[in-house]
């Protein structure tokens, strides 16, 4: 098995040819919303990519929602791109020089054509920026041959047969592309080499955090199968599952390939019959609903295919599944087969035996049914039909589901045509820029300094932590590294099982670290502080209402006292309020012939 | 072009489009190479690597693996003889163009099989196309004008049901009013369109302005239009008057406007829309009447503080001044006589008295000029400037003056000619709507 990743992270800058921020709208309502349509551009020879014929002979309407908050005319492909954003170029120059790859000598834009409207102008715009990188690992060393800057597309809002609703607010955002070598043996080398990437990638401190920012395509060819692209992973922890499935997927299919060649199942010849008639007065809802508008039950005979169709090739994935994911493409919901029980659609045992007297079959064979349009219902079928008949497996690019599945979504694209973009001029790498260019701290430096400042586990911990720049933060501000690190990796998780988030961890951090050296409040208070804080009251305010400022001082003094000097009676009561070391000094201190009054 | 560092490096039979082995700074690059763009480091090679990317690098040494292999020969760029139907006349710009990849270059695509490649959907209309020139519109002259003012005469003559003009989009206006000038009495529409959005793009809005244009050159109208997106979203084109367009934005796709009026039409191929939104001229056949004289020598002068005397007087040189003024229609003329005000009205009075027409024209761009409302306007109109009540666009009032002085070298004549509505360049009234 060969092994190879791509990476993709966004920066923290503005977009990447326009002064946009690079915030998501969130939940915000869109300001505008535009209707846009593409079509192919020509070649020299006044012919058109194939590819892109195909899909632009759909003539799919794309909707845009704009944001003014995050667009401008850039976006919306009506002004051309600024320059190139030197501030994003020069974090990828960060990234490639601790990846150990050679900037080129003058960075060239390319257009990437991209036909499925993600892109309001038609292609995506990409740049190599750096070549011939490495990295080490456990397993030996792992090239990286290509560092690339490039446009995030826009944000699918929802998508069918004839349209397509994007958002425009992530469409720009500057995203570094960092491709390996296939040289990762296993799942869990898979892990480790994306690990290391994404820990050299925080190291910059200019990358942007949270969920969506960072995404990882798996491409993956076994031998006897064939090479497919998993896209879109985002949960590092599922990655060993992904390679796992894949591998399974593709072993079974070898499986059943050979299965339907000994039974000479294949090829299966289109004999598509109409067997509306059949289910005209069905109670199976799925049928009955489709037929009250209209539709046709179509079914096509699969001969000798009985119990292929029902095989399982990933977890909750059959045979059948695959054939269903192709027969989507023209618009239908999917496929039912005969090795599903007919009972669950509620289709009867009569029905099922009158569809299989009409359709000739025997006991080996097997069948498909699609409810549709006719005219779609034959597409679907024909779809199917064409993956049923396939003499290998297929290469493909499928979606990395988060339970480590994956779904079919195009066959594997071909070289992409990249073509130059002729708006934005070439930009030249020279001395001064390469000068001008923070270096930072290399990973390994980075790991020597948190071993000193915390014990190793804990060092560990934080290297590969998203708040890593939290805690460079709170510590260069004089904060002590072990509390940092305790409430960073312990308290904040913690918190968020209990269901308590935080939109700004760095800011409420910074806040509440800065009233904490105060010695306003004591250590044992910082998880209800936090509480209090989360809600988004200021840090004053929730020592004040919820009673966690410090006693300190005469008043402490007095409830020592009172508690009969007594340090586990002191803590059961005050603990969110004392500080144990002062009591203890307390008790300690030669006590005034008063108190023995 | 490369450096001579380079071009050494390059052997005699080495060039753009040969595939090379090229070593710098210790690794070694496989690639093609491509063309050197226009600026930049000049001893920067840029090979296309086999990912398709292409990179600049420092070359050490470059070595040729590969020559690339013959350009296979360009369809010729064929001309149709095919009476009736549609003309489409090519003048340049990028509503049809092609990409070669290999070098990203773009070039104009017009001949008549490359125009139905690019478009498919014209197959709907009996098309012919031929080229008339092929320039960037701002490199047009009024030799240019008469070219295409020939061309179209002649398909019109030939029994043409309609011509569609491609013309890059930054002098179309001016294009557009100068036919509506030459060619008067029109039996059938011509259609200027163009695209803002170059051909090379798949979100060029090319082919919806092309075919909405050769749409509307089917249509029942007897007037030179300017055929463009009516919105930022491709659903519809506006038809506008050729006099009263005017170019709004540098970069939008909806940036042509008609000024003072309503466009013509709302048009929409797609659904058979041709929707009237102004009074318009339709075809008649009671004869094309070509009035193709035009005079070039007329200069076109943004008026603006601290102008110098000086510089009017230097205009001596010309046939005829258009003044694009402020307001009203006014130019410094220092009409309080105070002594830090230096005004331009000697050297205009010396211009006109001359025999040098001078018309006034608005930097408002929307809104009629007004001479006699302030004591400057008076003292414009005393002086002889042209213009008065006039709510021409600034280019059709430039076109129209070199137009006229084609016409007649009479002054009087000129000013009468000039105040007189054409071609719609001028309207009686100004609707409250309209702006």
């Amino acid at each position: 098995m060969k092994i190879g990743i791509e990476i993709h992270q966004r920066l923290d800058t503005t977009k990447l040819f326009c002064d946009c921020r690079s915030a998501l709208a969130d939940d915000a309502k869109p300001d505008v919303s535009i209707q846009r349509r593409l079509h192919p551009v020509f070649s020299e020879l006044g012919e058109v990519d194939q590819a892109s014929q195909t899909e632009f002979a759909k003539g799919k309407l794309f909707k845009y929602q704009v944001f003014n908050s995050s667009n401008c005319l850039v976006e919306t492909d009506e002004e051309p791109p600024k320059t190139l954003n030197l501030e994003a170029l020069k974090i990828a120059l960060q990234i490639a020089i601790q990846l150990r790859a050679s900037p080129v000598g003058e960075v060239h834009i390319m257009r990437k054509m991209v036909i499925d409207g993600s892109n309001t102008a038609g292609f995506q715009r990409t740049a190599v920026v750096a070549m011939n990188g490495h990295i080490g690992s456990s397993k030996g060393g792992i090239g990286i041959p290509l560092i690339a800057i490039e446009e995030e597309s826009a944000g699918i809002v929802s998508a069918s047969d004839s349209e397509a609703v994007y958002r425009l607010d992530r469409l720009g955002i500057p995203l570094v592309e960092i491709t390996t070598t296939p040289d990762i043996k296993d799942g869990a080398h898979l892990v480790e080499v994306a690990e290391k990437i994404g820990m050299i990638l925080r190291t910059t401190g200019k990358v942007a955090r949270g969920i969506g920012t960072i995404r990882q395509d798996v491409n993956i060819s076994t031998e006897g199968g064939a090479r497919v692209e998993l896209k879109g992973a985002q949960d590092l922890k599922m990655l060993p599952k992904l390679v796992e499935n894949e591998e399974k997927r593709q072993l079974e299919l070898v499986k059943i390939l050979t299965e339907l060649r000994s039974r000479k199942a294949i090829p299966v010849k289109n004999q598509i019959a109409d067997v509306t008639s059949i289910f005209q007065s069905t109670k199976a809802a799925i049928l009955s609903s489709g037929l009250k508008a209209g539709a046709s039950v179509l079914a096509q005979k699969m001969p000798a295919h009985k119990g292929m169709l029902g095989r399982e090739i990933q977890p909750g994935k059959r045979y059948g599944t695959e054939l269903s994911d192709y027969a989507k493409k023209a618009g239908v919901k999917g496929i039912i087969h005969s090795d599903e029980g007919m009972e669950k659609y509620g289709i009867t045992k009569e029905e099922e035996s009158a569809l299989r007297k009409e359709l000739g079959m025997d006991g080996d064979d097997a069948f498909m049914l699609v409810v549709a349009q006719k005219a779609q219902a034959e597409a679907a079928i024909g779809y199917a039909l064409e993956r049923a008949n396939m003499d290998s497996i297929p290469e493909e690019t499928r979606r990395a589901n988060p339970d480590g599945t994956s779904t079919f979504m195009r066959p594997i694209s071909g070289k992409a045509r990249l073509y130059p973009e002729t708006d934005v001029p070439p930009l030249t790498i020279d001395e001064e820029l390469l000068d001008s260019i923070e270096t930072g701290e290399s990973l390994e430096d980075k790991k020597k300094k948190l071993e000193k400042m915390l014990n190793k586990e804990m060092a560990g911990r934080i290297i590969k932590s998203r708040h890593l720049h939290v805690f460079e933060k709170l510590t260069a501000a004089g904060a002590d590294p072990m509390l940092v690190a305790a409430t960073l990796e312990d308290t904040l998780v913690s918190l968020r099982r209990e269901g308590i988030e935080f939109k700004e961890v760095e800011s409420t951090l910074v806040e509440m670290f800065a009233e904490y050296k105060k010695g306003s409040f004591v250590k044992a208070a910082i998880p209800e502080v936090l509480k209090g804080m989360a809600k988004g009251a200021r840090v004053e305010a929730v020592l004040k209402v919820f009673r966690l400022q410090k006693i300190t001082g005469d008043a402490l003094e007095k409830i020592v006292s009172e508690c009969g000097y007594d340090m586990t009676k002191v803590m059961q009561k005050y603990r969110l309020q004392a500080d144990p070391a002062e009591v203890a000094a307390i008790i300690k201190k030669p006590k005034t012939s008063s108190d023995y009054v | 072009m490369y450096s001579k560092k380079i071009a050494a490096m390059l052997k005699k039979n080495t060039g753009v489009g040969d595939r090379v082995k090229v070593l710098s700074a210790g690794t070694e690059f496989q690639g093609t190479i491509m063309p050197r763009p226009l600026g930049g480091d000049s001893s920067i090679l840029v090979i296309k690597l086999d990912n398709g990317y292409n990179i600049g690098i420092r070359p050490e040494s470059i070595e040729l693996l590969e020559k690339s292999p013959p350009k296979p020969a360009l369809p010729p760029n064929g001309e149709e003889k095919v009476k009736g139907g549609i003309a489409i006349l090519g003048c340049g710009g990028t509503i049809a163009s092609k990409i070669e990849y290999k070098t990203g270059a773009v070039y104009p695509s017009i001949t008549p099989r490359e125009l139905r490649l690019a478009f498919p959907a014209l197959k709907r209309w009996n098309v012919h196309s031929r080229r008339i020139f092929s320039l960037l519109s701002e490199d047009m002259s009024a030799y240019h004008w008469r070219l295409l003012a020939d061309a179209i005469e002649e398909e019109i003559k030939s029994g043409s049901e309609g011509v569609v003009v491609m013309h890059g989009t930054d002098t179309m206006t001016y294009t557009a009013a100068a036919m509506s000038f030459m060619l008067q009495n029109l039996p059938a529409p011509v259609v200027f369109v163009g695209a803002q959005r170059s051909a090379d793009r798949p979100s060029s809005e090319n082919e919806m302005n092309m075919l909405n244009a050769v749409f509307s050159a089917s249509q029942n109208l007897g007037e030179v239009a300017v055929c463009m997106h009516a919105t930022t979203n491709d659903d519809y084109c506006h038809l506008h008057r050729g006099t009263r367009v005017r170019k709004m934005h540098t970069s939008r796709r909806d940036a042509f406007h008609s000024i003072g009026s309503q466009p013509l039409f709302a048009v929409d191929y797609r659904t058979d829309r041709f929707e009237a939104l102004a009074e318009c001229r339709k075809r008649n056949d009671s004869g094309l009447v070509a009035k193709k004289e035009m005079n070039d020598n007329v200069a076109l002068i943004y008026a603006h503080p601290n102008i110098k005397p000086k510089f009017i007087s230097k205009l001596d040189d010309y046939d005829g001044v258009v003044l694009v003024g402020t307001g009203l229609g006014h130019v410094p003329v220092n009409a309080f006589d105070d002594k830090n005000v230096h005004g331009i009205i000697k050297p205009l009075r010396e211009l006109i008295d001359s025999g040098i027409p001078v018309v006034m024209s608005s930097q408002c761009i929307s809104g009629r000029i007004c001479l006699r409302i302030y004591s400057t306007g008076r003292l414009l109109m005393d002086a002889g400037v042209i213009g008065d009540g006039a709510d021409w666009t600034p280019e059709a009032a430039y076109v129209k003056l070199c137009w006229a002085l084609g016409q007649t070298k009479d002054t009087k004549e000129i000013e009468k000619l000039m105040m007189t509505d054409i071609a719609g360049e001028m309207t009686r009234r100004s609707a409250l709507g309209e702006f």
